[in-house]
């Protein structure tokens, strides 16, 4: 009953919000605007690449339509980490873990529906061919279907992130070590997926995908659906974040962030709690996975690592935490800058990504959007929305 | 400084500093390895050769005499004489016997020196042969060669040869030795070998009795042969018979011992790696547990470590050359110089960063995280991405046998380095100054700063101490594992669940952990494999903690934390 009564706080709203409350997205009019501009903006990415000109400023590329996707996906990635960080005040080092696992998910219904393509023509993914199975293991069999496949990519994650959340929580595991444990579960899920005989690929994982839903992963379109899809996948997150943040849920999830001990004293199961709050991070890091699957074309055990967990903590951070747009605006700016410099300066990029760790912490502990409400708060006259999209 | 004043120097630190090393190790049993006994001078083996190579008729007094000597020369120069690269020659209306060393070098054999002949003294020269009776007796000499050697170990090693090969004709020699061997080490692999070739060349009793020998002996090798003879017993139906008792009995014995042994060996390769894990993690308890700053960047300290022991290494061959006695010592002297580095590196860091973020622990882990990134970044930059070689110093190279179980001296070194750096950092918390400082602002830093211990510089100095400790166990590592960008990435995970279990900045806590993480690791790594034996400690660690949530010695305190 206990874990009812938490769960239906997530569906009322605290008597102190007034104001505009649709679906409580948000008790802020201009807000709503910005979301459905940023969506209409998206959208205008596979727009111009089905329909706009071939060369030129406004050529999109197909590849530059995957690109984009796999940012949205790290922004959703962000998002879910945000949620627990900026929101809840546990900074969880196995979020990458989550969305490797949801990828992981999608990839086996992909390997799957290889089938007699793959480079040995065999039913089995090649990978299985080359270390020697004579049969589908019994727990790849359900991924035939996609809707199974889905569910897992949803369910899996939560399910690792519901057990062990449990157990951590349980036994009042916090603050930093709650950090260096999940980061040590990341460690112990990678170097388990790095071995062959975990039946996930080893090494090399899943790549050489060739469809999805009868649909070919190699056309423009299909890219472009996979676009749409993670746009809306983003938008979605939006409104789960925000609208949980928005509940009685919410604020008592805020309250935690800023004094467990106090909330606990007042009759809350924080465990309780955390522990959804959790679970519902992992879910959505695991759908974004999914989605970053098939645009990126390969999910391996190098991207569960807790260098990568720590990665996710950046692009928050570099953002702003706590701050709704802060995580998608620091996934896409790093993304952008290491794409940018991994070319330019391939030696330096780990050294601008360091610098840029210190650097915020140190002086932007608000990241991007702190900043722009400081500089805002000098010139009032000047604020525009331009600069939070920027 | 002269050179040569340094070595010398370095000789006499040395030769004091292995006789500790040594006793303080306990092995008595290693002393006398190092003791030559009882061996005929070896001095005129030379001599006896050359009178067998030039006899006539006498050949079996010279091969007797030969016997006495043990010298791996013998089969050496055997061996070319028999193949041919022996000629006789006259000298001074002196018939000698000389030796082809390539198509252009001699030397006489009756003094092993070089010698030079013109072109005439060429054509004077005929080739010489061993005669096939000299063949017949010099074989079991030649076989046996290995049992006179003057390195025990060698001696043992061809006594077990000789015994695993079941021939009857090497009892003889095997007996003989006996009379003569006093090291105990050799007497036992004597008796071993005879035990083994007996089963297969004595008589119904004596195979009994060596059935017995073995199982007393706890003979590894000797398993394999008694296995076969109880297996020859069961298949005739003799399964009641004594030998089969006895078989029985003595394979029991056998694989009791290796049971020991294994269990010996994983509990002293946990305790190796429980104290490199010590090491590290000791600067991480102190920096994580007295100041509350994550160091997520302790891992390139480490690494800070492993490379200073590099450049040192690199300075050593410059100077003195990597063949110098001095050379064996770099390892040493690198210890302190890579505390030094990485203490001084750290105080650059505490002041520059760290020092903006105490009680805020979560952004420490980033800001460090950072760090990290630049310092790994900056490894590779300077000394590449590969690792760089490192070697050991040869006294570090070899093994200490303890009851069959091989022991190398380079885990018992870092063993012994781990108790070093326990007392020292204990000594350093409880009786010095700084100490009495750290512990208090580790207690209360208000009520410390109040009190006047300047917090920021005992703060810098606690960061320091913490980074040097780091670089030591990164140094000690460069003796056994790989030094390069990433190195300190492998055990920073581990070393963090240390500091977990252990409870956090409780310094005994931490030794307690990393032993027994360390153990458990090695204890689950035979039967799970690398990688399902850390994953398995994992989970262990977890369900540990659902246990005793604060680790093994919680701070007992009113105070709410939060």
């Amino acid at each position: 009953m206990e874990a009812w009564r938490i769960v239906s706080y997530s569906f009322k709203k605290p008597r102190r919000l007034t104001g505009i409350n649709w679906m409580y997205l948000s008790d802020n009019k201009k807000e709503i605007g910005l979301f459905l501009m940023i969506g209409v903006l998206l959208m205008l990415i596979p727009g111009m690449n089905a329909w706009g000109p071939d060369s030129g400023v406004f050529a999109v590329s197909s590849f530059q339509v995957s690109l984009w996707g796999k940012y949205l996906t790290y922004a959703v990635l962000a998002m879910s980490l945000n949620l627990l960080w900026g929101y809840t005040g546990l900074l969880c080092l196995c979020q990458s873990l989550f969305f490797a696992l949801g990828g992981y998910m999608m990839g086996m219904h992909l390997m799957l529906m290889i089938g007699e393509r793959g480079a040995y023509q065999n039913v089995l993914p090649d990978f299985m061919v080359f270390l020697g199975y004579t049969e589908l293991p019994t727990h790849w069999v359900p991924f035939y279907s996609f809707w199974f496949s889905s569910v897992a990519v949803l369910c899996v994650p939560g399910l690792v992130a519901l057990v062990f959340g449990f157990l951590a929580f349980r036994s009042r595991i916090k603050g930093v070590y709650f950090s260096i444990l999940t980061q040590a579960l990341t460690y112990a899920a990678c170097l388990l997926f790095f071995r062959n005989d975990f039946t996930f690929g080893g090494n090399n994982g899943f790549t050489d995908f060739k469809d999805v839903l009868g649909l070919d992963l190699n056309l423009a379109s299909t890219q472009r659906i996979l676009f749409i899809l993670s746009v809306l996948l983003l938008l979605l997150a939006y409104v789960i974040t925000s609208g949980l943040l928005a509940t009685k849920f919410g604020k008592i999830q805020q309250a935690i962030r800023d004094s467990e001990n106090r909330v606990s004293f007042s009759g809350y199961s924080t465990t309780s709690f955390k522990l959804i709050i959790f679970t519902l991070s992992a879910m959505i890091a695991g759908a974004a996975g999914a989605l970053y699957v098939p645009q990126v074309g390969i999910i391996n055990p190098s991207e569960m690592t807790p260098a990568k967990s720590l990665d996710v903590v950046v692009w928050v951070a570099v953002g702003g935490r706590g701050t709704k747009w802060g995580p998608v605006i620091g996934a896409i700016v790093v993304n952008l800058l290491k794409s940018f410099a991994t070319r330019a300066y391939p030696d330096s990029w780990f050294i601008i990504l360091g610098m840029l760790f210190v650097i915020v912490v140190l002086f932007l502990p608000d990241g991007i959007v702190g900043l722009y409400h400081k500089i805002r708060s000098k010139f009032p006259q000047k604020a525009s929305l331009k600069a939070i999209t920027a | 400084m002269d050179p040569a004043l340094v070595a010398f120097l370095m000789r006499i630190i040395s030769r004091t500093f292995n006789t500790k090393l040594l006793t303080g190790i306990l092995l008595i049993q290693c002393a006398l390895c190092h003791f030559v006994v009882g061996q005929v001078e070896s001095a005129n083996w030379h001599s006896v050769f050359h009178g067998l190579i030039l006899a006539d008729g006498d050949e079996e007094t010279f091969v007797k005499d030969l016997e006495v000597f043990g010298d791996p020369g013998i089969s050496d120069l055997y061996e070319a004489w028999r193949t041919g690269d022996v000629y006789s020659f006259e000298q001074d209306r002196e018939k000698i016997a000389l030796r082809q060393m390539s198509s252009s070098s001699w030397i006489k054999i009756s003094t092993g020196e070089a010698i030079e002949l013109s072109s005439s003294d060429l054509e004077s020269m005929s080739k010489l042969r061993a005669s096939r009776g000299v063949r017949r007796m010099m074989k079991s000499l030649i076989d046996t060669l290995g049992l006179k050697a003057e390195d025990p170990i060698v001696r043992q090693e061809s006594a077990m040869k000789l015994g695993l090969s079941q021939n009857s004709e090497f009892l003889p020699a095997l007996r003989s030795r006996l009379e003569i061997e006093t090291n105990k080490n050799v007497q036992t692999s004597i008796h071993e070998a005879l035990a083994i070739s007996l089963l297969a060349n004595g008589s119904p009793e004596e195979i009994l009795q060596s059935v017995e020998t073995l199982g007393d002996l706890k003979s590894v090798p000797g398993r394999d042969f008694v296995q076969k003879l109880y297996d020859t017993e069961i298949e005739s139906d003799r399964s009641e018979s004594a030998l089969s008792q006895a078989s029985i009995n003595t394979i029991s014995k056998i694989e009791a011992y290796i049971g020991r042994v294994e269990f010996i060996g994983n509990f002293f390769r946990g305790l190796s790696l429980g104290s490199v894990l010590l090491i590290v993690s000791f600067g991480l308890a102190i920096t994580f547990g007295l100041m509350g700053i994550i160091n997520m960047a302790h891992g390139e300290f480490v690494a800070i470590g492993g490379y200073t022991t590099y450049l040192v290494q690199t300075w050593f061959i410059s100077i003195w050359g990597i063949d110098s006695y001095a050379f064996g010592w770099y390892f040493v002297i690198s210890l302190p110089i890579s505390f030094a580095v990485a203490a001084v590196i750290g105080l650059g860091l505490e002041k520059s960063v760290i020092r903006f973020l105490y009680r805020r622990p979560l952004e420490s882990l980033l800001c460090t995280w950072g760090l990290s990134m630049i310092m790994q970044q900056g490894f590779r930059l300077i000394f590449g991405a590969a690792n760089v070689q490192v070697n050991n110093p040869a006294w570090l190279l070899g093994n200490l046998s303890v009851g069959g179980f091989n022991m190398s001296y380079t885990r018992l070194f870092i063993m012994a380095i781990a108790v070093v750096v326990v007392i020292l950092t204990w000594l350093l918390l409880r009786k010095t100054n700084l100490g009495l400082h750290i512990r208090a602002v580790m207690q209360n830093r208000d009520m410390a700063s109040s009190l006047g211990i300047p917090v920021n510089k005992v703060n810098s100095m606690t960061f320091a101490l913490g980074c040097g400790l780091a670089a030591v166990g990164g140094s000690v590592l460069s003796q056994i594992g790989n030094v390069g960008p990433s190195m300190g990435q492998a055990y920073i995970v581990d070393c963090f669940m240390v500091v977990v279990i252990g409870s956090v900045g409780n310094l005994l806590g931490a030794g307690i952990s990393a032993m027994g993480i360390g153990s458990i690791d090695q204890f689950l790594q035979p039967s799970l494999g690398p990688v399902m034996g850390k994953i398995t400690v994992f989970f262990l660690i977890i369900i540990f903690l659902q246990w005793r949530p604060g680790g093994l010695f919680p701070t007992r305190s009113r105070s709410l934390e939060d």
